[in-house]
């Protein structure tokens, strides 16, 4: 592999960490919210919501992908491929992200929250102070495994012509005609991506490793 | 409304799944003073004292704190959670489980509240929370989280954490029930000294002799019924009921 082709890889791994990286940090928080509104069990947008969590989680990400790309236009919206596949993933994960949030809510202790309402929090500042941080510490490794899972699977949206790291081998292959490669090339770094995610959950852990009780 | 009583408490009546837990429960307690209440277990005692701060919404009767009602406005209405939190943050609350945040050190579970409900600024928040400390003997451990501590030393912070609001009544539900017998003490002494000082509490407890020693009435709740209420010198030397003078024989 030559310098030109390293550069094209380097760039296929940025498309999947930037990609990826927005749908991370936007299906973090509609899980968040998708968890908060189940929490409040509004009759008929619940069922949407389990509907939704459901058919999310059970359809393939390249399907996914190439309905968001293909079937939009026809209901009058132009999508790039880049927002298609940003929206696939995002759909995606957050509906997984939603059931990891929704075992933190249902296992928080009834006992604190009691301690903040007689002490005069309202709902709000209980949250935003007393749940919300333990509930982020106790979903942490959940999450950063579904964000790992994530980019792992983030070669689907190669179905709709992203060219991420994956399919930019097949294109400097198309050169070179050597694919083994390339392939570990692209090996190596989605285990530098995933290696470095783990890093920051075990920061992020470290911070607040106090919780163990 | 200044020389209003702490708590007071009018036909206070709730059941629960239509088995009543209270029924008709009268109780005025003056600024300054301790009550204990007693009972055995199921009697009531917790709910009583949960529907004093609304955690439970009792079904009948009116509770007034330092003169204002909580739970229901001047015009009847409900109130909503803003205005619940605005007067609950008048009492304090201390739990037989401590209830500690465990995400915080020591010194933020009493600055937490001053702060977030009182909008104390933050240093204020930590002069006021370095002085209770020191006053419940946890100065040393200002920086500790809950989980490193004792349960005798959790109770002293949780007690902390509710002197911190600065309430017009303190109520304890058995905060010493899950302590280890030899940690019983330091909580009992630390609010021994509370009321020394003239803080008003509601005390449930088991802990005859602090009753005993500490309170200004001691209340008996008996299936949700106040049987028997008065100076503790009479309480357990002259009880009036039958079922009282059985209560005190066992416990002793
Ligand atoms: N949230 C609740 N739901 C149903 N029953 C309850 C609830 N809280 C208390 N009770 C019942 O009310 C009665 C009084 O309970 P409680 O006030 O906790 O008594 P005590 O504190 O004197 O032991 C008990 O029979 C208890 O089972
Ligand atoms: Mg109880």
């Amino acid at each position: 592999m030559n310098g030109q082709a390293w550069m094209l890889l380097l760039e296929g791994a940025w498309t999947t960490v930037w990609i990826s990286g927005i749908a991370i940090a936007l299906g973090v928080v509609i899980g968040l919210v998708i968890a908060m509104v189940r929490m409040a069990r509004i009759p008929f947008i619940d069922q949407i919501l389990v509907l939704y969590v459901s058919l999310a989680r059970a359809t393939p990400l390249v399907t996914l992908s190439l309905f968001l790309f293909l079937a939009t236009p026809t209901f009058g919206i132009a999508m790039d491929r880049n927002t298609a596949a940003i929206l696939a993933l995002t759909l995606n994960t957050a509906a997984f992200n939603a059931e990891v949030w929704r075992s933190a809510f249902l296992s928080f202790s009834r006992e604190q929250k009691e301690a903040a309402m007689a002490c005069g929090m309202t709902n709000g500042t209980f949250f935003r102070r007393i749940m919300l941080p333990q509930m982020f510490t106790s979903s942490l490794p959940g999450l950063v495994n579904e964000m790992s899972f994530l980019i792992k699977s983030s070669p689907a949206i190669a179905v709709i012509g992203v060219v991420e790291l994956t399919r930019v081998t097949n294109r400097i292959t198309a050169v070179t005609y050597e694919p083994l490669p390339p392939i570990l090339a692209a090996a190596v770094l989605y285990m530098l991506i995933i290696g470095a995610l783990l890093k920051l959950q075990a920061i992020a852990e470290k911070k607040a490793n106090r919780l163990a009780m | 409304m200044s020389d209003a009583p702490a708590v007071q408490i009018h036909r206070l009546s709730k059941s629960f799944g239509g088995i009543e837990v209270l029924r008709d429960v009268d109780l005025t307690v003056y600024k300054g003073e301790v009550v204990s209440v007693l009972g055995s277990s199921g009697s009531g005692k917790s709910t009583m004292l949960r529907c004093i701060n609304w955690l439970e919404e009792p079904d009948r009767g009116t509770i007034r704190i330092a003169g204002t009602r909580i739970g229901v406005d001047d015009k009847g209405r409900k109130m909503n959670n803003r205005e619940l939190a605005a007067i609950r943050a008048r009492t304090g609350m201390v739990f037989q489980s401590f209830n500690l945040w465990p995400h915080l050190t020591v010194l933020q579970n009493v600055m937490e509240s001053p702060i977030q409900v009182k909008g104390m600024h933050k240093d204020e928040a930590h002069a006021v929370a370095s002085a209770l400390l020191e006053k419940v003997g946890m100065a040393e451990k200002a920086d500790a989280y809950p989980f490193t501590l004792s349960g005798g030393q959790k109770q002293r912070v949780a007690i902390a954490r509710a002197l911190a609001m600065s309430p017009e009544v303190i109520l304890f539900d058995e905060p010493t029930s899950a302590l280890d017998p030899e940690r019983v003490g330091e909580v009992l002494q630390v609010m021994k000294n509370l009321s020394a000082e003239g803080y008003t509490m509601i005390v449930v407890t088991h802990e005859m002799e602090f009753a005993r020693a500490v309170s200004d009435q001691v209340v008996f709740l008996e299936k949700g019924l106040i049987i028997e209420k008065a100076a503790p010198e009479k309480f357990f030397t002259r009880p009036e009921t039958e079922r009282v003078r059985r209560f005190l024989e066992l416990s002793a």
